[in-house]
């Protein structure tokens, strides 16, 4: 059998054959890692490089791999197959198997996957786990459109979406409807908005530029059209300017409507005791006592009243003890979800000015 | 059937049903494991005409970025059809209801199936379900992707209802036929067949049936509240009464995770035949592959939330699922490097179910190694809800499955007809088909990774070359399954009479006569060894006399 083996399988034309595969494996893993990916599409973010770098890795081994695969099929397919004449009752070589070319394939592609897992895990901790520090912006999907806010601003932003160039970015994204995706191909990074959940990416802008989001999730006949946004990044100076131009042009809208919702409801002498036990009845299904971000199905509402990161409310109003109250009142739909109003929650106007009070009074 | 107790004692009952006459209890409501399993491939053909057309119909709107062909609500509505009937009206029928009840107890020597009045009813309930599926279109068919995501898929008509029901019902039918699969696996092999003697596709099989069995009972609890919540307004997905819509992703990657074992494991244990028979060796590892088939349905079952990891999951959550993906590359490498080996120092012999078979390994593997890209978590949150997804499972699914089902064909064709393929047509096929194929879904990969996302009915300009390119190669590999339903409906009539055994293939199936008679085996054989020994005497005693235990030649001509 030994003999046979090596004039069957192992003569001058495999040796030819591997080493032209090795070649071209070689090539393949030369073009993967030579490859200018940032030219088609831009690293914006400081961990795009680590992804692409990801990317270069299991494509160069898997297609140096493929390549080995691919050719010999190929040239098995050809240097194995029955010719013209051959005893049409001729059979191959009669091996059942090889314990030790087994356990080496077994073997080499498990220690593959361990270095492989030990890669990705690193670049994983580095995407998920970045400073929470920096600025918070929110994006909210909607059919077909996207919306974001700023923490420090009133009201909702429509057209684009800026950042400062290397400032950390925390961006909450939700959805008002159904689920809706925020993809940013110069990131290399997205996230589903899932209405009812807030979930949270990190990443810090690296490179200037105006960019496309696009969703990826399917959301309704215009699906397609949700990528006419743009994500911009820009230098402190030009973001400055863009967010106090933007800050001003909103100001006496949002006054306007919080100077209108107030007096409705009479809110001195507001009973905190009370009103936390409305809360544990009424309140604690949907928001936990807790920081804005813990969410139940609403926002947390420890520092409703105190949080200078959030000066205003969910429906852009500022975070006054009346806007509470009106909201307490009419209820809220929206973005985040939607609120029994008070009639529908069977609160009285004792009730709400309690719940201020007991709101007012944590810190 | 009740004769089957009688192999426990080891002797064997010759008694045998009478076949039943008449046209409709013989091939319609029949009880014939063989008709049966012709009857689910020719149902599913059927399918797969129509989701062909659908795919071209998406082909066609994307030749132009404008799209322009369909509207946008009916482009929705051809895709989400196109990708639920392809995956659940003909490659898991064909594969399991099809291959698996033709071949199958064939190869164990058994006269049927454990249960044959459910295997009846599960085939019925295939084309019930498959009508139901098409005929939303007559009044709004679902729009949201064969995955129906909530809260979207509350939305709309009645049409997406009919989807949960059709596919509810074609759930009923797969885990039907998944318990009696493993029955008759484990209860009717043939005196002598031991676990390690049975031929590959009938371990392939068994690692197929309990996923069938198990994994589609979660689909069907979450489609059942679908249904319950878009009919009824009980609320299980809707986020604004306190329901879920990452609960509907859990419950459907549970059961389409593995869906994606279920569709190919069985072509798994088809070239696992093929290759040995045509390169007249034994298969390389038998024990080697029949484990790894086991491992990956087991570790199938654990990965599920690869799915999701854009999905807001806790983050911790997802680490393990990543790893636990790359893991089933270790089993999937194990069998691609078993066959390469099976190829090495063998006799080939360059069918067109060879062709098939070699075709599905190259396209398979690169479906495989794309699919690492997608479980490493970091890039996934780049690639994920692209066209690269798009590009990967069709490799898999249409370069895996599909290419592995014409290869089935063309290999048990002559079993199930008596005839023979016509192997220049077949050529033909395979090649238009090959190359089209590659043509269609290689340049997915690049557009998804520059930012194409999937489900759009108008795109940007500029991926417009690529994506005629597409749709012309698309219409090359459309040709050459043309070609393959040719060579079919003409080899029933004119095909060379193919004998009982015209590959020299030393399973039981091919001892018997093509077509074998409707009781298979007059008397049941005894098994003393593998099928594979092309060296050795055939493993069987005791077969009916009408045959000879020596293989005959592949036809002249054939290669």
């Amino acid at each position: 059998m030994a003999e046979n083996r090596q004039a069957v399988g192992f003569g001058r034309g495999f040796w030819i054959a591997t080493a032209v595969l090795t070649v071209v494996a070689a090539g393949s893993v030369y073009f993967w890692y030579t490859l200018p990916i940032s030219n088609a599409l831009p690293e914006a973010i400081l961990t795009a490089r680590q992804i692409d770098d990801l990317f270069r890795f299991m494509a160069a081994v898997g297609s140096a791999l493929y390549v080995f695969i691919f050719g010999y099929i190929v040239y098995f397919a050809i240097a194995f197959r029955a010719k013209k004449g051959d005893d049409p009752n001729a059979i191959g070589v009669q091996v059942h198997d090889n314990v030790r070319l087994e356990v080496l394939w077994t073997i080499l592609p498990a220690l593959f996957v361990v270095l492989l897992s030990i890669i990705s895990v690193k670049i994983w901790y580095e995407i998920t786990l970045q400073p929470a520090n920096g600025l918070v912006v929110e994006a909210i999907g909607h059919k077909w459109y996207y919306t974001f806010r700023y923490p420090q601003v009133h009201g909702e932003i429509t057209d684009e979406m800026h950042v400062p160039l290397g400032v950390p970015v925390t961006l909450n994204v939700t959805s008002s409807d159904v689920i809706h995706s925020f993809w940013v191909p110069a990131m290399r990074l997205k996230t589903d908005m899932v209405p009812g959940m807030v979930t949270t990416i990190r990443f810090t802008p690296v490179r200037p530029g105006r960019y496309q989001i696009i969703c990826t999730q399917f959301c309704g006949t215009q699906h397609a059209e949700m990528n006419k946004q743009v994500f911009v990044i820009e230098d402190r100076p030009a973001y400055d300017a863009w967010f106090h131009s933007w800050q001003a042009k909103n100001a006496n809208a949002s006054d306007a409507v919080a100077t209108a919702s107030t007096g409705t409801v009479a809110l001195a002498g507001g009973d905190a005791k009370a009103g936390q036990a409305t809360f544990q009845a009424k309140c604690s299904a949907c928001h936990a006592i807790g920081p804005y971000s813990q969410r139940l199905v609403g926002p947390g509402l420890k520092d409703v009243l105190h949080d200078p990161s959030h000066p205003s409310l969910v429906d852009g109003d500022a975070a006054t003890p009346a806007n509470v109250a009106k909201i307490l009142q009419q209820g809220y739909k929206g973005d985040m979800g939607q609120m029994p109003s008070a009639q529908m929650n069977a609160i009285g106007d004792k009730d709400i000015a309690n719940l201020v009070a007991y709101l007012n009074s944590l810190k | 059937m009740a004769v089957q107790a009688a192999h426990a004692g080891g002797g064997i009952a010759d008694h045998i049903h009478p076949e039943p006459q008449g046209f409709i209890r013989r091939y319609v409501f029949s009880i014939d494991h063989k008709i049966i399993g012709i009857q689910y491939m020719i149902t599913g053909f059927v399918f797969f005409i129509l989701s062909g057309l659908l795919a071209e119909t998406i082909r066609v709107q994307l030749m132009n970025h404008a799209g322009g062909f369909v509207s946008n609500d009916t482009y929705n509505e051809v895709y989400t059809v196109h990708g639920s009937a392809m995956v659940w009206l003909v490659i898991i029928p064909i594969v399991t209801g099809g291959f698996g009840n033709f071949v199958m107890p064939l190869q164990i020597g058994a006269r049927d199936v454990a249960f044959p009045w459910l295997n009846m009813l599960s085939f019925w309930m295939f084309p019930v379900a498959g009508l139901l599926l098409f005929s939303s279109f007559l009044v709004g068919a679902p729009v949201a992707g064969w995955t129906e995501y909530p809260p979207i898929s509350l939305e709309g008509g009645v049409g997406t209802s009919m989807w949960c029901a059709a596919i509810f019902l074609i759930g009923v039918s797969s885990t039907l036929t998944g318990i009696n699969f493993i029955v008759t696996i484990m209860q009717m092999r043939a005196p002598g067949m031991t676990f390690t003697r049975m031929p590959l596709f009938v371990w392939a099989q068994l690692a197929t049936a309990p996923l069938s069995m198990v994994a589609t009972t979660a689909l069907a609890a979450a489609l059942a509240a679908l249904f319950i919540e878009r009919q009824f307004g009980v609320p299980f997905y809707d986020p604004t009464k306190g329901g879920s819509p990452v609960l509907w992703q859990h419950m459907f990657w549970f059961y389409s995770h593995p869906a994606v074992y279920i569709m190919v494991l069985p072509v798994f244990g088809i070239v696992s035949e093929i290759l040995p028979t045509f390169s007249r060796k034994p298969i390389f590892g038998y024990k080697m592959i029949a484990f790894s088939s086991m491992a990956i349905a087991l570790v199938g079952f654990m990965v599920w939330a690869h799915h999701m990891f854009t999905s807001g999951l806790a983050p911790y959550l997802q680490l393990p699922f990543m790893i636990l993906t790359y893991v089933v590359a270790v089993p999937t490498g194990v069998k691609i490097f078993s066959w390469l080996a099976t190829l090495w120092g063998g006799k080939i012999h360059l069918t067109t179910a060879m062709l098939f078979a070699l075709g599905f390994l190259a396209l398979f593997t690169l479906g495989g190694i794309t699919g690492i890209f997608l479980a490493a978590i970091p890039y996934d949150l780049h690639i994920h809800g692209t066209y690269f997804v798009v590009g990967h499972f069709h490799y898999v699914l249409v370069g895996g499955s599909l290419t592995g089902i014409f290869a089935g064909i063309y290999y048990w064709f002559p079993k199930m007809s008596g005839r023979m393929m016509n192997e220049t047509l077949g050529k033909w096929n395979f090649a238009l088909f090959f190359i089209g194929f590659n043509g269609t879904f290689l340049p997915m990969h690049w557009l998804g990774i520059l930012g194409m996302p999937r489900w759009v009915p108008q795109y940007d300009p500029q991926f417009e070359f690529w994506n005629r390119f597409a749709s012309v190669s698309s219409f090359v590999m459309t040709f050459g399954i043309l070609l393959f339903f040719v060579n079919v409906i003409w080899s029933l009539r004119n095909g060379k009479k193919a004998g009982a055994n015209p590959w020299g293939a030393r399973t039981l199936e091919w001892q018997l006569p093509s077509p074998p008679h409707y009781y298979n085996f007059k008397h049941i054989p005894n098994v003393y060894g593998l099928p594979y020994d092309f060296s050795l005497p055939l493993p069987y005693k005791g077969l009916d006399e009408e045959l000879t235990d020596s293989p005959a030649p592949v036809p002249a001509g054939s290669h």
